[in-house]
């Protein structure tokens, strides 16, 4: 009942809005370079003070927990960095979670300390998977009781035999001349030859670099434990992408690996100005992510506002980039995407280079880009690796699919009710002698066919591999075969909802398809209720409510509405290669050229010859 | 309030949009009642009229640029100053928002919602105002400013469709009705451009003068030129005095056209485009309504008036008995006397204010 009165006031009544100004993407801001008086004018000064308060005293905590470090995690991620936004209470319950406080403590001497507590931490011996090896090595005539902790199937058991257990329990009886007495700078120096290693000084980072694959020696005697980059777990290689094939192009996809996603973007723009920035996100799972822009075209304050979106995600678990994509766009009503969202690296690089940012989740195989206008996601890979015409005559292609998928049955649905004079007198003619012995109205029996449509192309995704296919086979002829000869739907309707169907896969972006889907069912309603009226209003609200959207800053409906100086610079027909001298306008990059001004020099030269 | 921002070719479409809706309505049939076959000159004349006098007000108004006639009233008089105008543009705004509303569902209605009831078509559109003002101005003149070409091409497509029956001899007489009536009685119809009081409204939104003169100025020229074109065409199909018999003059144009057995009839498709247009031009109406009075009485939001004035339209727009009283209150009251707000007292503003400020440097 409450909850019912408060639905109810807050549709009722006007509140006044507290939320704080949306982001919008300027011109030349320089990365942590904001003036004062902007935040005064824009009323966020307050809050930034706060939110500065708070970093100040999250910076004190850490000060009397962990001892100041400079070095980047050898594995790759730097374990403080999804913490760097707690707020204030947090950071109060934190201090006072005696859990809290020991990960955070320094790791102490005394090994059997240690292993006490690492056994505690990883629930041994009701943990299957971790592996404890305890063991000895010799320093100057006598023996240092150790162990190292992984995780089996995480690492990579060989490299752990050959590069870290033998040169510690072998290599270190052999006599070595060294000076050192200190045992982790003999060990370091001399013992363990692996190329990634770090030496981590308290158990929050010990623990982060064990969850992620590393393996973790203590020592007694040394309060720092060696931790070592021993990742081996199994994963998929590269493949062809699987929703977004193209014939013409590249044909590597992303994988489930981070780094291995990382290195496909760097090994095709080999631009050192790329930046790859690591975030954690997951309060648990601190998944890492790689934020991926070129230094010297993006737009600063694009950067920042990226980075405080995503620092700002406080969940526990985050398994894939769709669920980020959920956590960071704009407005999660819009049934629209407003984030692009794609498994091929070469487009992702495309992306970056006219100056947007990717986000990589590891464990994901599609990246996030942003920020997407509604003409990125109606683009396609192959638009830009074919010629011209043939790219614009896809796009055409394209573009009619997108008005069968949305309106075609709400408008078959307004004609057969309210308009049948647009339909000539023959074709009227036939479609009125096919629905002669169909028992339901039309509206009915389109819905019929619609949710048959859908329950089949859902039953063929999730149906075994080689069934589907079958199931398609079966469900759209046979099904729809016996549906006419049972006088259930008129022969015309499976047409229609066919077209439809077809329609929505030739939508390159499955994100959008799935919103256009979700349309149609509300164009059917309204054509059913008031003919081309109501499809009017359906289009005249979806036009608002998407022009009203923004993706990190960037109107979805650039360059269009608003109108800006790319309104004729393809993107919706696309222009010749050689034309496409300049970024986008919308995106405020610092380097507005991707091309010189006259890219095909050789003409030049040929004129002169 | 968020922070507003029009850009240029927003700016002519809003321009466009807001004088050629009405050729959807009646314009070329109260052109050819007027004067005649000599429509089409009426139309290229007050078209001309409207955009000269249009000139010579942005002459008066550019000392003051950035100010909108609210803070122009409140610079002449102070707050009863400010009250004064804002009643004066909420008048007019109340009085053709509903008859407008009124008129677009009625031929709605006729068209081809045969027996639903009014209030019922009129939900429609005044639903897509509502959620237009939830929304806000810069979310309807995008949307305008990407529907514009599309219905501009639309109508175009139109009158080249019914180019077989042109007959230039229809005509004639080329000066229809006489002379007189054409320049000395076509005056009132500038009327036709009433909507220009609300863009004075919109400086505060561009930044130039500059960006402003030229936007309207390009929105003008294409206004000026649909509403010249529907009348010739009009005229050059229905001869005089039959086209005064048409009830929705387009819409009778797009029934005439005739390819063969397959391509004929296209009014559905001009439904479509008439209808997002109704809606574009009666949401951008509503909110500048709503804008105005927020502005008039320095409230800080607009929302919380979007449902009480809803209703207030609604009930507005129902009150009329029939069309025929609707159209009356447009052709005969509107059409004859709006021109003395938008026009005249527009100028006057501008010709106070300009007073004032010169004083208030002398001083």
């Amino acid at each position: 009942m409450a909850l019912l009165r408060k639905t109810l006031k807050e549709y009722l009544f006007f509140t006044e809005p507290d939320k704080p100004d949306d982001f919008v993407l300027e011109e030349g801001k320089d990365e942590g370079n904001e003036s004062c008086n902007d935040a005064v004018k824009d009323g966020s000064g307050e809050k930034r003070e706060k939110t500065e308060k708070v970093r100040k005293s999250k910076g004190v905590i850490k000060k009397l927990f962990t001892p100041e470090r400079e070095d980047t995690a050898c594995y790759g991620y730097d374990s403080n960095a999804d913490n760097s936004e707690k707020n204030e209470s947090d950071v109060k319950k934190e201090s006072k979670d005696p859990e809290s406080i020991k990960r955070k403590t320094s790791i102490s001497k005394d090994v059997a300390r240690n292993l006490e507590y690492m056994r505690k931490v990883y629930n041994v011996p009701l943990n299957g998977d971790v592996v404890i090896r305890e063991f000895e090595i010799a320093f100057k005539d006598k023996t240092i009781p150790a162990f190292s902790i992984f995780f089996d199937g995480l690492v990579d058991r060989m490299l752990v035999n050959e590069s870290i257990l033998k040169p510690l329990m072998l290599l270190s009886n052999i006599e070595i001349k060294g000076k050192e007495d200190d045992i982790a700078d003999y060990v370091q120096k001399h013992i363990l030859p692996q190329s990634q290693m770090l030496l981590e000084e308290s158990y929050e980072k010990v623990i982060f670099g064990i969850n992620y694959g590393c393996c973790a020696i203590f020592i007694d005697g040394v309060d720092k434990v060696f931790v070592a980059d021993a990742k081996g777990w199994e994963h998929r290689g590269i493949e062809r992408p699987n929703a977004e094939l193209v014939i013409q192009g590249p044909q590597e996809g992303f994988g489930e690996i981070l780094r291995i996603n990382t290195a496909l973007i760097r090994k095709i723009l080999k631009d050192e100005k790329l930046i790859v920035e690591d975030i954690l996100i997951g309060e648990r799972s601190k998944t890492p992510c790689s934020m991926l822009y070129i230094k010297d075209i993006v737009n600063d304050s694009l950067v920042q506002e990226v980075r405080r979106r995503l620092k700002g995600v406080k969940i526990d678990h985050l398994i894939d980039s769709g669920e980020l994509e959920q956590l960071i766009e704009d407005s999660t009503y819009l049934p629209t995407p407003q984030v692009i969202y794609t498994e091929r690296p070469d487009r992702v690089s495309r992306y970056l280079a006219n100056g947007r940012i990717a986000i990589i989740v590891s464990g994901s195989p599609f990246a996030l880009v942003v920020p997407a206008t509604m003409w990125n996601l109606f683009h396609a890979t192959e638009d830009e690796y074919v010629r011209f015409p043939y790219a614009n005559l896809l796009r055409v292609v394209r573009l009619f699919a997108i008005f069968l998928t949305l309106l075609l049955p709400g408008i078959y649905i307004a004609i057969t009710n309210y308009h049948h004079e647009m339909i000539p007198t023959d074709l009227l003619l036939a479609i009125e002698a096919s629905r002669e012995k169909v028992p339901f109205p039309s509206v009915f029996e389109l819905l019929i066919m619609e949710v048959s449509f859908e329950l089949i192309r859902e039953a063929g995704i999730r149906i075994p591999g080689p069934i589907g296919p079958t199931l398609g086979i079966v469900g759209a002829l046979i099904l729809g075969q016996a549906a006419v000869s049972a006088n259930i739907v008129s022969p015309i309707l499976i047409i229609i909802v066919a077209v439809t169907g077809i329609g929505s896969f030739a939508i390159p972006n499955f994100s959008l398809a799935y919103s256009f889907r979700l349309q149609r069912f509300a164009y059917i309603a309204l054509g059913a209720t008031a003919g081309f009226l109501g499809i009017s209003f359906g289009l005249f609200i979806m036009f608002l409510w998407i022009a009203k959207a923004k993706s990190f800053g960037v109107p979805v409906l650039v360059p269009y509405g608003p109108t800006t100086a790319d309104v004729n610079k393809g993107n919706i027909f696309r222009n010749p290669t050689w034309k496409q001298n300049r970024r986008p306008d919308d995106l405020n990059v610092k380097s507005k050229n991707s091309q010189q001004e006259i890219s095909r020099q050789w003409k030049i030269n040929e004129e002169e010859n | 309030m968020e922070k507003i921002s029009i850009g240029n070719w927003e700016l002519s479409a809003l321009v466009i949009m807001s004088f050629c809706t009405k050729i959807f309505l009646n314009y070329p049939r109260v052109m050819s009642e007027s004067a005649g076959s000599a429509g089409w000159i009426l139309s290229a004349y007050t078209s001309l009229l409207a955009f000269v006098i249009f000139t010579f007000m942005l002459r008066l108004y550019k000392k003051n640029y950035g100010m909108d006639l609210i803070d122009l009233g409140e610079l002449i008089g102070g707050a009863p100053g400010r009250i004064i105008t804002g009643v004066v543009i909420i008048s007019f705004l109340i009085y053709f928002i509903p008859v407008n509303l009124r008129e677009f569902s009625e031929n709605m209605k006729i068209i081809s919602l045969v027996i639903s009831p009014i209030s019922f078509v009129t939900l429609f559109f005044l639903g897509t105002m509502i959620l237009a003002a939830y929304f806000g101005l810069e979310a309807i003149t995008r949307v305008n400013a990407i529907a514009v070409p599309v219905i501009s091409a639309g109508f175009i497509l139109i009158l080249v469709l019914v180019g077989q029956l042109y007959d230039f001899s229809k005509l004639m007489p080329w000066f229809g009705t006489g002379l007189q009536e054409i320049f000395i009685g076509g005056l009132p119809k500038l009327s036709y451009f009433s909507e220009i009081i609300i863009f004075f409204m919109l400086p505060p939104f561009l930044k130039k003068f500059n960006n402003f003169r030229k936007s309207s100025y390009i929105g003008f020229v294409f206004a000026g030129s649909f509403l010249f074109l529907s009348t010739l065409v009009f005229l050059l199909v229905f001869e005089y005095p039959t086209s005064t018999e048409s009830f929705l003059p387009i819409f009778q144009l797009s029934r005439l056209i005739n390819y063969g057995r397959f391509l004929q009839r296209g009014e559905s498709v001009f439904l479509l485009m008439w209808s997002f247009a109704a809606m574009l031009y009666l949401s951008f109406g509503f909110f500048m309504l709503l804008y105005t009075f927020k502005k008039t009485l320095k409230l800080e939001y607009y929302k919380p008036l979007i449902m009480p004035f809803a209703v207030i339209i609604f009930s507005l727009s129902l009150t009329p008995p029939n069309l025929m009283s609707a159209i009356k209150l447009d052709t005969v009251y509107f059409l004859n006397w709006g021109w003395l707000i938008s026009f005249a007292f527009t100028t006057l503003v501008f010709i106070a204010a300009g007073i004032k400020k010169r004083k208030g440097k002398k001083e």
